[in-house]
């Protein structure tokens, strides 16, 4: 017995990397443990009732499951563990949700008891309709996604089969013409497709649209795509044009600016979360065809009302994309429960080994504030030391020396505060990118980075999502909206795209010394420092002495 | 025929060393002989005792030997219960719960009343009940009989022929058998119906023809003989047999897996525990224990639930590893002991606090649940004691180690201890209570006694004797190492490397020395437990390092376990921590001296302050360990012009020192206060009425002293009334002396003198002064 994976009492595995069965026992282990941190020596995972449940869901039994933590164990298993392990994977599937030929959607018991308490739960409450005889109950259709919801937090999670709808068919094609899908595009595509819906999990730049357009010449059918800004859908479009058979006739833009709906429609959550006189006025897009698959883009920031929304589409297939599934506000469960379960996950760390995504470096510049600003902070109210600190002055200086250490680079800087912002474009002599900026404005100064016509943009958060910069390759962060971990990694996933010449991202964060900036940034740090990419800290005043380097 | 006393001396020398292995009580005080020793032996508390450790079968075959008409030899014993009872004959022999004669078996006595009112269900013999009948009575029945002799003997002899009974019952009313069948198999007492009732023919009819006694005038009795006869001749309806024990079978690897991994992880607790109390002793509860927020906040200490930390705690005590220091305010704390046991070998702690556990008397499951006045048992409770504790644990072992490699349900287990001791059955939840003990210590593993813990088994007769001193089983025989190395083989090897990841985080890849082990929890959090260890380093975790090491030894320590080297972050963590650490300091002075720094610079070295401890400790500011009075006069004999000051800084005046010491004012007497005090108790006595001449009398003691004393100084004459073995006297006597105790007297009527001590005079009263009549007034019966 000398496995590579370790099994603690908190039900977390530990999977050693460097060990020669490494990467089988992660295969085994993946169907029903969440990788939860990936950092260089020791991967942990952990074992979740609704990971079980999925891994049920997806064919695997608990023997399976046994077998797997068994084989590739260092020391014995916890025999507690392995039976409440199959104590629960037990529970899925007691209940079923199946198509009725008269009845329509119909909760059919395998274990009758399993139903009763069910029918009795407050959380069942106005979804099921008249008992039709001792083993079955009717669903109202349009509370299958509650139904399912509210039985995964009972405990007795149903397993699904009543299907899919079609969709109204649309002949959709990949067009490989100098490219093909990367291997863990194809089995990220092919994986959701066998689920049927769910969440796709990549490293920012690892080529996420792909996936999803790969989902769609699976799917044959009418698409809908959700993306968080205007920037984003037009990116979306230029790139299904280019990797699609669809033409830009096909494509429908649903945004603040136009309102087209067509078989691939591409919309944004900002104008279907729009709230006039109490009601959704654009709500009714989700109806206006009969979409055959529904894409999430970022899916971690899917707004609550889209969360209410996607309740009631659970006839449809769905596919969450995202790069980093972590929430502050800890509603990871609610995008699996709805959208559906996890269907890939790769560390981001695998995929720079492939060489898919730029090798990056990430370093901490710790800033020691001068003493009048020390004086000035440590007397300054609780809610303005964040501020005060993030958008420390000797900030400038230090970004300058950043920027003048990679002259012939792309680079961005990137903040939160408008008027540090500013002062930043006024020393740096760069263009500025904010909120405020118009849409045209933007895809221009966009473009001219892309074109290397400026190598200097200091943009606001409107950037830290869904903008492809390929050939950006130093991002410096000089403050953000606190302790974000899903923003840090989306700040560095700006840079991830390969570079033509394989070159090394950097990565900075500037931080001032002893102050909530350097507690936000800890906290920021965690998700990446997870997944592998360690953080080294430097002294500013290093920086001062070895300029050159 | 031999008697029990002739028997046991008959055993021998090494015949006696057997019994007294077996009865230990028999021994303690030793008998000054055999006659003595079969005195203590049928005593009923060396008899009881000895009945508490036998099996079933033994208690059946003793019921078969009182009950069974004598001789009985081992054959008609084993007839009687439809089993082989070769075994249980020799059991109870060795015990001496029976005896041999040439003459067969015979139960010792005493035994009868222990086993009694009906041993085995059965009533009293025919001849008993025979020989309460009336001889009218009796004729007559010998008459229905028809058997000549009307004698008790001779008609039981009759009786007692099965054949006999059956050929009578033909003849029997309706409803005769049944009621025999119902009393058959015991209890062998029916109440009697009444006249009018339905089964009143059958009874008269049995009554009449011998086959029921009357046992008072609301019940009927079922000879033991005809009882014998319904049952065909059988003790028991189901012969005695041993419950089987079918044990399912566990994967012995999984039994070693888990009960080392729970011996781990017990050692681990029991060691926090022992760590937790040594910071902060818990407070002892007035009725001793501890209380249940002290016990919650072990559990939560510890992250285990209340029941584990209860038991952990007890163990802890049964061990030895803390307990109540005894001072004014009790608190739990680690012992000395602790300290040596802490500083051994990972087997070592196991094996001793197993063997504690084994051989404790203390019932951790009781904890939580209310005493008979109500009250709620808290853990460490004095009075959580119960004496067959440890029996149960040894016994309970026992039970597990017959199962082999299978596991036993608790059900099961409770019934095999019902078989083999079942005058002192454990109730099922005691005996779940300690298989859940044994799982959780690691003793089992899977339900299956543990490999390691087979050695413990060694120690179970020794144990059982040690928990009636101190508790602590001895360890001459080696039990404790042969157990410490068992565990130890089956132990993972600890592992000596921790890898250290960039995002804080450390991991062992196993069980951690115990070295890594004390590190880590020194410099980072414990983030999970198991088969591996996780920790991660934060500031916090680290500062509190660094009151004992230096950022250097700390990454040194890491370093040097470390197989992939110290990640970046890790090492700036430690060493800005430890830039920040004693950024701002504290220390103890008793004044300052603040102002201007280069008047402050010149005083430091000036002879007026020395040995005033003072220190510059920034510019403009000097403090010293002197009181700042002290302190300003020496600055100012230094030639600087100090002033003292207050909180706000306000200058304060110094007026010149003056040293007094403190006096109570001396309050001298008022000597007109004196005299009101005098008048008035003057007042108070002028106020009381004088007595009555016929009330002169007084019961008093003071007073009666004074009264005698006085009729003493006047030689006159007093009654006196004394206290003596037939009550009070009274008598009439001059009172001569009254001194140390003792009044002399003269007991003119008598004319005698005496003396009585004054304890006994009850009362007096003055006599008076007579002229010779009424001297025999004495009052009392004498």
């Amino acid at each position: 017995m000398d496995g590579p994976l370790i099994v603690q009492s908190d039900k977390t595995l530990l999977l050693e990397v460097d060990h020669p069965a490494a990467e089988e026992a992660r295969r085994a282990i993946a169907p029903f443990a969440e990788l939860e941190r990936a950092p260089e020596h020791v991967h942990t995972y952990r074992l979740t009732a609704l990971g079980l449940w999925n891994a049920r869901a997806a064919g695997h039994d608990a023997e399976q499951v046994v077998n797997a933590l068994i084989e590739y164990s260092r020391y014995p298993v916890p025999h507690a563990l392995l039976v409440d392990l199959a104590e629960t994977m037990d529970r899925y599937g007691r209940l079923q949700l199946v198509d009725h030929p008269t009845h329509g959607l119909v909760l059919h018991a395998l274990d009758r008891a399993v139903l009763e308490e069910v029918l009795r739960s407050k959380r069942t409450a106005g979804m099921l309709g008249a008992r039709l005889d001792t083993d079955d109950v009717a669903v109202h259709p349009s509370e299958r996604g509650r139904l399912k919801q509210a039985l995964v937090k009972l405990g007795w999670p149903a397993e699904d089969l009543a299907g899919y709808v079609d969709g109204e068919a649309h002949l959709i094609d990949l067009v490989t013409d100098g490219w093909a899908l990367r291997p863990y595009q194809q089995q990220a595509a092919d994986s959701f497709w066998h689920g049927g819906s769910g969440v796709v999990v990549l490293p920012c730049g690892a080529g996420k649209t792909i996936v999803g357009a790969a989902a769609m010449a699976h799917s044959k059918t009418t698409a809908l795509i959700l993306v968080t800004n205007t920037v984003a859908a037009r990116q979306w479009r230029d790139e299904l044009l280019r990797r699609t058979t669809l033409t830009e006739d096909e494509i429908g833009e649903y945004s603040g600016a136009r309102k087209e709906v067509r078989p691939v429609t591409i919309a944004t959550y900002q104008v279907l979360t729009m709230k006039r006189k109490g009601v959704y006025p654009h709500l009714e897009l989700l109806d206006a065809r009969d979409w055959g698959l529904i894409v999430y883009d970022e899916v971690h920031l899917l707004p609550a009302p889209i969360f209410r929304m996607t309740a009631d589409l659970q006839a449809r297939r769905r596919l969450g994309l995202t790069a980093t599934l972590v929430r502050e506000d800890g509603r990871e469960d609610e995008v699996f429960s709805l959208i559906g379960p996890k269907r890939y996950d790769a560390p981001w760390r695998d995929i720079e080994a492939q060489g898919y995504i730029a090798p990056a470096v990430c370093t901490e510049v710790r800033l020691t504030l001068p003493e009048t600003e020390r004086m000035v902070y440590a007397t300054a109210e609780p809610e303005d030391r964040y501020r005060l600190a993030a958008s420390a002055s000797g900030k400038n200086r230090v970004v300058e020396q950043l920027v003048a250490r990679h002259s012939d680079e792309q680079v961005l800087v990137i903040g939160q505060y408008l008027d540090q912002l500013h002062e930043l474009a006024e020393h740096l002599d760069a263009p500025l990118l904010t909120g405020q900026t118009t849409v045209r404005e933007r895809q221009r100064l966009f473009d001219a980075f892309r074109a290397g016509e400026i190598s200097r943009l200091v943009v606001s958060k409107v950037a830290n999502f869904s903008v492809d910069l390929p050939e950006a390759a130093v991002a410096i962060q000089v403050s953000g909206s606190f302790g974000s971990r899903q923003e840090e990694a989306q700040r560095l996933g700006r840079i991830m795209r390969p570079k033509a010449d394989g070159r090394t991202a950097h990565f900075y964060a500037v931080v001032a010394r002893d102050t909530v900036d350097q507690e936000f940034a800890a906290h920021r740090q965690r998700f990446l420092a997870e997944q592998g990419y360690a953080y080294t800290i430097v002294d500013s005043h290093d920086l001062e002495a070895d300029p050159a380097e | 025929m031999a008697t029990f006393t002739e028997h046991l001396r008959a055993l021998g020398p090494d015949g006696l060393v057997a019994l007294l292995e077996l009865r230990r009580d028999l021994a303690a005080p030793p008998p000054a002989s055999v006659r003595a020793l079969a005195a203590r032996a049928t005593t009923r508390a060396s008899l009881d005792r000895a009945l508490a450790t036998v099996d079933a079968g033994v208690l059946a075959t003793l019921d078969a030997l009182l009950v069974l008409p004598a001789p009985v030899s081992a054959e008609d014993v084993a007839a009687a219960l439809g089993a082989d009872a070769a075994d249980w004959v020799a059991d109870a022999l060795e015990r001496a719960l029976a005896w041999a004669d040439e003459d067969g078996l015979h139960a010792t006595p005493g035994l009868a009343e222990l086993l009694g009112p009906w041993p085995a269900g059965l009533g009293p013999s025919l001849s008993t009940t025979l020989a309460r009948r009336t001889p009218e009575t009796l004729a007559a029945l010998a008459d229905v009989l028809g058997v000549p002799d009307p004698s008790p003997e001779a008609i039981a002899a009759h009786l007692a022929d099965p054949a006999a009974i059956t050929e009578l019952l033909d003849t029997a009313p309706a409803g005769a058998p049944a009621v025999l069948d119902a009393l058959a198999w015991g209890p062998p007492v029916g109440r009697s119906p009444s006249r009018d009732a339905p089964g009143h023919t059958a009874v008269s009819w049995l009554l009449q023809h011998g086959l029921l006694a009357v046992g008072d005038p609301q019940h009927v009795l079922l000879p033991r003989e005809v009882a014998l006869a319904r049952r065909g001749g059988r003790l028991r309806a189901e012969p005695p047999v041993r419950p089987r024990l079918e044990p399912t079978p566990v994967d012995p690897g999984l039994v070693a897996g888990e009960a080392a991994r729970h011996a781990l992880e017990a050692v681990r607790l029991t060691a926090e525990l022992v760590a937790t109390w040594g910071r902060t002793p818990a407070p002892v509860l007035r009725a001793g224990g501890l209380g249940v927020r002290e016990l919650r906040r072990v559990a939560g200490a510890l992250d285990v639930d209340a029941g584990t930390a209860a038991v952990l705690v007890e163990v802890a005590g049964a061990a030895q590893l803390v307990a109540d220091d005894g001072e004014e305010e009790p608190v739990f704390c680690p012992t000395t002991l602790a300290d040596e046991w802490g500083s051994r070998g990972i087997g070592e702690r196991w094996a001793e606090l197993a063997g504690a556990w084994l051989a404790s008397d203390r019932a951790p499951w009781l904890v939580g649940t209310r005493d008979d006045a109500g009250a709620l048992r808290s853990a460490l409770d004095p009075t959580n004691h119960r004496p067959w504790a440890a029996r149960l644990r040894a016994a309970v072992l026992q039970v597990l180690a017959d199962a082999g490699d299978g596991r036993l349900d608790p059900a099961d287990v409770h019934a095999q201890l019902a078989w083999r001791t079942p005058r002192t059955a454990p109730t099922e939840h005691a005996v779940r209570a300690v298989l859940d003990e044994a799982a959780l210590l690691g003793v089992s593993g899977a339900g299956v006694l543990a490999p390691h813990a087979r050695a413990l088994l060694d120690l179970i007769d020794g144990a059982v004797e040690a928990s009636g001193t101190d508790g602590r089983p001895d360890e001459s025989d080696g039990w404790a190492s042969r157990t410490a190395d068992a565990l130890e083989a089956v132990l993972p090897a600890p592992v000596d490397e921790v890898l250290l990841g960039g995002d804080l985080t450390g991991i062992v890849p196993g069980r951690p020395s115990d070295r890594l082990s004390a590190l880590l929890t020194e410099i980072a959090e414990v983030e999970s437990r198991g088969a591996g260890l996780t920790v991660r380093f934060t500031e916090a975790s680290v500062r509190s390092a660094l009151d004992s090491r230096t950022a250097e030894e700390i990454l040194a320590a890491l370093g040097a376990h470390a197989r992939t080297g110290v990640p970046q972050p890790l090492e700036y963590l430690v060493s800005d921590a430890a830039r920040r650490h004693g950024q701002v300091r504290a220390g103890s002075a008793l004044a300052y001296l603040r102002g201007d720094p280069a008047a402050l610079a010149t005083l430091t070295g000036h002879a007026a302050m020395r040995g005033l401890g003072a220190r510059l400790v920034a510019p403009g500011v000097l403090i010293a360990t002197a009181p700042p009075a002290e302190l300003v006069e020496a600055v100012r004999a230094a030639g600087l012009p100090a002033v003292l000051e207050d909180a706000d800084g306000l200058a304060v005046r110094l007026t010149p020192t003056a040293h007094r010491v403190r006096l109570r004012r001396r309050t001298v007497p008022d000597p007109a206060l004196g005299r009101r005090r005098l008048e008035r108790v003057a007042a108070d006595l002028a106020g009381t009425p004088d007595p009555e001449p016929e009330d002169q009398g007084t019961a008093e003691p003071v007073e009666t002293l004074g009264l005698l004393r006085e009729a003493a100084a006047a030689g006159r004459e007093v009654w006196l009334e004394v206290a003596g073995p037939s009550g009070p006297s009274r008598r009439r006597v001059r009172v001569l002396r009254v001194d140390a105790g003792r009044v002399r007297v003269l007991d003119a009527e008598r004319e005698s003198e005496l003396i009585v001590a004054v304890h006994r005079i009850v009362g007096a009263e003055p006599a008076e002064p007579s002229s010779g009549e009424d001297l025999h007034a004495d009052r009392s019966a004498t």
